[in-house]
C-alpha cells in the first residue's frame, strides 16, 4: 500500500511536467500578447516591444521554456504580469475558496445522488422511481450557469432566504467559531455556500443517482441479497449494508472523475455568485494572457485533480476488501 | 421504508434549517449603517493611480486619491487639489494647489508629489497604461510648494481633461510602499481592506479637505456575471449597480420601478474600424456603401434593446460643447449603397455577389466573443450585406486575439468600442490622424490631420469645437470609422440612497459629499 502510494505520487511528476509543457505551448501559440493587453490600446509599438523584452517574451520559445522549468524546479511559479504579486500567493489566497465550494458540491452530489439512486432502485417502477429519474434527467440537462441564476432568483430575490452573492467566513474557521459558541458564524457561512454548491453539485448528483440506481438494481436481484433476505435480515440492513456497499465501487470511481468536472464548473459558478476562487482568477488570467498565472492555476487544478483520484484509488481497498493495491 | 421516511424527515429538517437562517441572511442583506455596496464586474488589479487599468480600479482610485482637477458629471473640469489654473501661453499651464490637503497618513500634499506622480507615469519603465495621454508634456516642475508648472512640447488643449490622475505620495513610494495593493491618497475615502476577487472596502476620511463624507463605508463587491449582479441588487445584497448590464436586465429592472434608475448618454462608442489598406476597402465609396448597408436602427433597437443611442457621427452628444447634430455619417439605404458600388465598378455576378475585375467583394467582419451583443450584431450585419451582394464573412475570437489582429492591421472590419472619451481628441487624434498611434486602419487625409492638429492647438472651446466639426464632417464622407452607437450608461440605485449623482464614467464622487 505504501509502495503503491509512493509510486503513484512519483508518477505525478511527469504528469505535471507534461501539463506544464502543454499549457506553456498553448499560451504562447495562441494569438494575443500580454504586453499589448497590459499597456492598453494606446501603447506604441516601441513600448510594447520594450515590455515584451523585459518580460522575456522576445526570447526564443525553447529558451523561455527552459527558464520556466528552471524556476519550476525551485518551486517558483513566477510573478503575475498584471497583478504585481507572485503567482503562488495569488493562488494560495484563492485556492481554499474553490476547494470549499468543490468539496461541498461533491458532498451534496454524493449524498443526494446516492439517496435518490437507492430510493429509485428500492421503489423501482413506482412514482418515487419516476420522480428520482425525472430529477436526474433535469439535473443532467441543466447547465450550471442557468441553474445558478435560477437558484439565486428563487432563494435570494423571491424568498430572501439566502444571500445572493459573496462568501462568509471560511468554513474551517466558521466551524471553529460554532464550537466556541458562535453558531451564527457557521450558519452565515453555510448560507453563502449552499447555493453555489447546489448549482455546482446538482448535475453531478443526477449522474450519480442514475449510476447508483443501475448498480443497486443489479445488486438487489443478485443471489447474495436473496440469501440475506432468506436469512431474515431487515430490509434496511439488506439495502444499505449488503446491496449499497457493493454498488458503491463504480460510484466512487465516478466521484473521482466528477472532481474534475466540479473544478472546471467552479469557473462558471464563481462568476455568478461572486465567489472569490481560482476559477475567476483563471478566466481573467486567460483573457489577459497573464501567462505565468494561467500556467500556475492550471498546474494547481491538475495537481488537485490528480491527488483526488489517487485518494479515490486508495479508497477502493477500504470499500472492497477484495481490491488489493500493489 | 422507515429509512425513506427518515430521508423525507431530513429534507423537511433541511428546509426548516434554511427557514430559520432567514433572519441571519436578511440581516446580512441589510447594509450596516452608512455602508453602501457597489456592484462591479471585475476585481481591480492595481490601486496605484498610475497603473490603474480597469473600471473598478478607476472608480475606487477616484475616491481614495485627489487629483489636480476632477471632471464633473458633465465631464467638465472642476478644481480639486488645484484651486485655480492659468494657461499663459498655449504651451504652459500653471496650477495653484490648496494647502490644506493631506494624505491619509497625515503628511501634506505638495507640488513635489504632483511632480513625482507625473514624472513617474511618464517613465517608460513603469509600463503605465495611460502614459501616452501625457507624452506631450515636456517638463513638469514645482515652482514652490503650492504651485506646479507644466510645459508642453506643443500646444495640447485636451490635457486639462486628463489631469484627474490621482496624486501619489512621493515619500511613501520612495519609502517602498506598494500602492498597487496598499494605496495611500488624499481623497474623501481611505483604503480599508481588499479581499481579492471579492471586495474592496473603503472608509470615510474624517480629515478630508472637503469635509467628512456622508456615508461611512463603501464596498466594491465583485460579481462578474451581469445578470447575477442585477439579481443580487434585486435581492438587496447591493445598493448600486451600473453598466455593464445586459439590455434585458436594464429593461426589467427599469420596468419594475423598485429602484431609482438613471440613463445617461455615456462617453463611449461602439464602432466599426474599417481598414483602409484592406484589399476591397481602399475606395471611400465602398466604405460609404458599407455604412449604407448597416441597419443601425434595427441593431440599436432590437439587439441592444434601446439601451444605447444610434450614433450620427464621431462627435458625442455627451460632450455638448463639441457636438454638432448636422454632421451625419451615411444612413441605412441599400439602394444608394448599390448605386455607389456600381459607380465604384462593382457589378453583381451570376451568383448575385458583387465583383470587379474577376474578384469578389469579400469583406470579413470581426469582433470578440466576450460580448454576445457584438457577436449578434456582426452576424446580423453579415446577413444584410449578403442580401445585398457582398460576400460577407464573420470572424469571432477572444479579445486578445481579435484586438491583436486589428492593432496589427490584419482586419477588414472590426466591431469594437472606445470608452472614457472625455475629450473629442481622445476619439479622433490617435485613431484618425495619419501620425496617430492608434490608427490601425492606416487612414490618412491631410485635411483631417490639419483639423485634428488645430483641435489640439486652439485655446478656446468654440475654436476647438469648430476644428472637430470640420474633421468629423470630412470623416463622415470618407468612413474609416462607422460609429454604430453612443453607448448609454445605466445606473440603478436603492431608493434609500440619497445625494447620489450618476456620472457617465461610473465615478462615485457624489457619494463623497458631506
Amino acid at each position: 500500500m505504501l509502495a503503491y502510494t509512493a509510486r503513484r505520487i512519483a508518477l505525478l511528476v511527469p504528469l505535471l511536467v507534461g501539463i506544464a509543457v502543454l499549457v506553456f505551448l498553448l499560451m504562447h501559440l495562441i494569438p494575443g500578447d500580454p504586453a499589448r493587453v497590459l499597456l492598453g490600446d494606446d501603447a506604441t509599438k516601441e513600448a510594447v516591444d520594450r515590455l515584451r523584452a523585459s518580460l522575456g517574451l522576445d526570447r526564443p520559445l525553447p529558451v523561455q521554456l527552459w527558464l520556466y522549468f528552471q524556476r519550476l524546479a525551485a518551486f517558483d511559479l513566477g510573478r503575475s504580469i498584471f497583478q504585481s504579486q507572485s503567482v503562488a500567493s495569488l493562488i494560495l489566497a484563492r485556492l481554499p475558496a474553490t476547494l470549499e465550494i468543490a468539496f461541498m458540491a461533491l458532498l451534496i452530489s454524493a449524498l443526494l445522488g446516492i439517496a435518490l439512486g437507492v430510493a429509485a432502485a428500492v421503489k423501482q417502477g413506482s412514482p418515487v422511481d419516476v420522480f428520482c429519474m425525472m430529477f436526474a434527467q433535469a439535473g443532467v440537462s441543466m447547465p450550471v450557469f442557468w441553474l445558478g441564476i435560477l437558484l439565486m432568483y428563487v432563494f435570494a430575490v423571491e424568498l430572501h432566504w439566502l444571500p445572493a452573492i459573496g462568501r462568509g467566513e471560511p468554513l474551517p474557521s466558521a466551524i471553529g467559531a460554532a464550537f466556541s459558541g458562535r453558531p451564527e458564524v457557521l450558519l452565515k457561512s453555510l448560507s453563502h455556500l449552499v447555493m453555489p454548491a447546489l448549482a455546482l453539485g446538482l448535475s453531478n448528483a443526477a449522474v450519480i443517482s442514475r449510476l447508483v440506481r443501475a448498480a443497486m438494481l443489479e445488486m438487489l436481484s443478485s443471489d447474495f441479497v436473496r440469501t440475506a433476505r432468506a436469512k431474515g435480515m431487515g430490509e434496511g440492513v439488506v439495502v444499505f449494508r449488503h446491496a449499497l456497499r457493493n454498488a458503491l465501487l463504480p460510484v466512487v470511481t465516478v466521484i473521482g472523475w466528477q472532481c474534475g468536472v466540479l473544478l472546471s464548473g467552479s469557473v462558471l459558478t464563481e462568476g455568478i455568485f461572486g465567489w472569490p476562487g481560482l476559477g475567476q482568477l483563471a478566466v481573467n488570467a486567460i483573457a489577459q494572457r497573464d501567462i505565468p498565472l494561467v500556467q500556475g492555476v492550471i498546474l494547481t487544478f491538475a495537481f488537485v485533480f490528480a491527488l483526488v483520484n489517487l485518494t479515490v484509488d486508495l479508497l477502493y481497498s477500504a470499500i472492497d476488501p477484495r481490491v488489493r493495491l500493489g | 421504508m422507515s429509512k425513506m421516511g427518515g430521508f423525507g424527515l431530513g429534507v423537511v429538517a433541511l428546509v426548516a434549517l434554511l427557514g430559520t437562517s432567514a433572519p441571519v441572511t436578511s440581516a446580512w442583506a441589510q447594509p450596516a449603517k452608512g455602508l453602501i455596496r457597489i456592484g462591479t464586474d471585475v476585481d481591480s488589479q492595481s490601486l496605484d493611480p498610475r497603473l490603474m487599468r480597469e473600471t473598478t480600479g478607476f472608480r475606487a482610485i477616484n475616491l481614495i486619491y485627489s487629483a489636480l482637477i476632477q471632471l464633473d458629471d458633465k465631464v467638465s473640469p472642476r478644481p480639486d487639489l488645484a484651486t485655480k489654473w492659468e494657461n499663459p501661453d498655449p504651451k504652459t499651464w500653471i496650477f495653484t494647489l490648496r494647502r490644506d490637503a493631506r494624505f491619509h497618513d497625515g503628511r501634506p500634499v505638495t507640488a513635489a508629489d504632483v511632480v513625482f506622480t507625473y514624472t513617474t507615469i511618464l517613465d517608460p519603465a513603469l509600463n503605465a497604461r495611460f502614459r501616452t495621454l501625457y507624452t506631450p508634456i515636456d517638463k513638469i516642475e514645482a515652482v514652490d510648494e503650492g504651485t506646479v508648472r507644466i510645459s508642453l512640447k506643443e500646444p495640447y488643449a485636451p490635457l486639462l481633461s486628463y489631469l484627474d490622475l490621482g496624486i501619489v505620495p512621493k515619500h511613501a513610494v520612495e519609502g517602498g510602499r506598494d500602492l498597487n495593493v496598499n494605496p495611500l491618497g488624499s481623497g474623501p475615502y481611505k483604503f480599508a481592506k481588499w479581499k481579492r476577487g471579492s471586495r474592496i472596502s473603503l472608509e470615510a476620511n474624517a480629515d478630508y479637505f472637503g469635509g467628512k463624507p456622508k456615508y461611512d463605508k463603501l464596498d466594491f463587491v465583485v460579481v462578474p456575471d451581469n445578470t447575477a449582479r442585477a439579481q443580487a441588487f434585486e435581492a438587496g445584497d447591493l445598493d448600486l449597480i451600473q453598466s455593464p448590464l445586459s439590455p434585458r436586465d436594464i429593461k426589467r429592472l427599469a420596468a419594475a420601478g423598485k429602484a431609482a434608475y438613471a440613463k445617461l448618454p455615456g462617453i463611449a462608442v461602439t464602432y466599426l474600424n474599417i481598414n483602409t489598406k484592406s484589399e476591397n476597402l481602399g475606395d471611400p465609396r465602398v466604405r460609404k456603401a458599407l455604412a449604407m448597408l448597416i441597419d443601425q436602427k434595427t441593431i440599436v433597437d432590437q439587439i441592444y434593446e434601446g439601451t444605447d443611442q444610434a450614433a450620427t457621427s464621431l462627435l458625442l452628444p455627451s460632450l455638448a460643447w463639441s457636438y454638432a447634430a448636422d454632421v451625419k455619417q451615411p444612413a441605412f439605404d441599400p439602394a444608394k449603397a448599390k448605386a455607389l458600388l456600381a459607380e465604384a465598378g462593382w457589378k453583381p455576378g451570376p451568383d448575385g455577389i458583387m465583383g470587379k475585375d474577376g474578384k469578389k467583394l469579400s469583406i470579413t467582419i470581426g469582433t470578440h466573443s466576450e460580448d454576445p451583443n457584438r457577436v449578434q450584431t456582426v452576424e446580423f450585419i453579415q446577413n444584410v450585406l449578403k442580401q445585398n451582394g457582398v460576400d460577407a464573412k464573420v470572424a469571432i475570437s477572444d479579445w486578445p486575439s481579435f484586438s491583436g489582429g486589428v492593432q496589427n492591421g490584419r482586419h477588414d472590419v472590426g466591431l469594437m468600442g472606445w470608452v472614457a472619451l472625455v475629450d473629442p481628441d481622445r476619439l479622433m487624434y490617435g485613431q484618425l490622424h495619419s501620425a496617430g498611434g492608434l490608427n490601425w486602419g492606416k487612414y490618412s487625409n491631410a485635411k483631417v490631420d490639419a483639423a485634428l492638429t488645430a483641435g489640439r492647438a486652439a485655446a478656446s472651446l468654440p475654436a476647438r469645437a469648430a476644428a472637430y466639426k470640420q474633421a468629423a464632417a470630412e470623416l463622415a464622407e470618407e468612413m474609416p470609422y462607422y460609429v454604430l452607437s453612443y453607448q448609454g450608461f445605466h445606473v440603478f440605485t436603492d431608493k434609500a440612497l440619497t445625494g447620489f449623482v450618476p456620472d457617465p464614467r461610473g465615478y462615485l464622487r457624489s457619494l463623497a459629499a458631506k
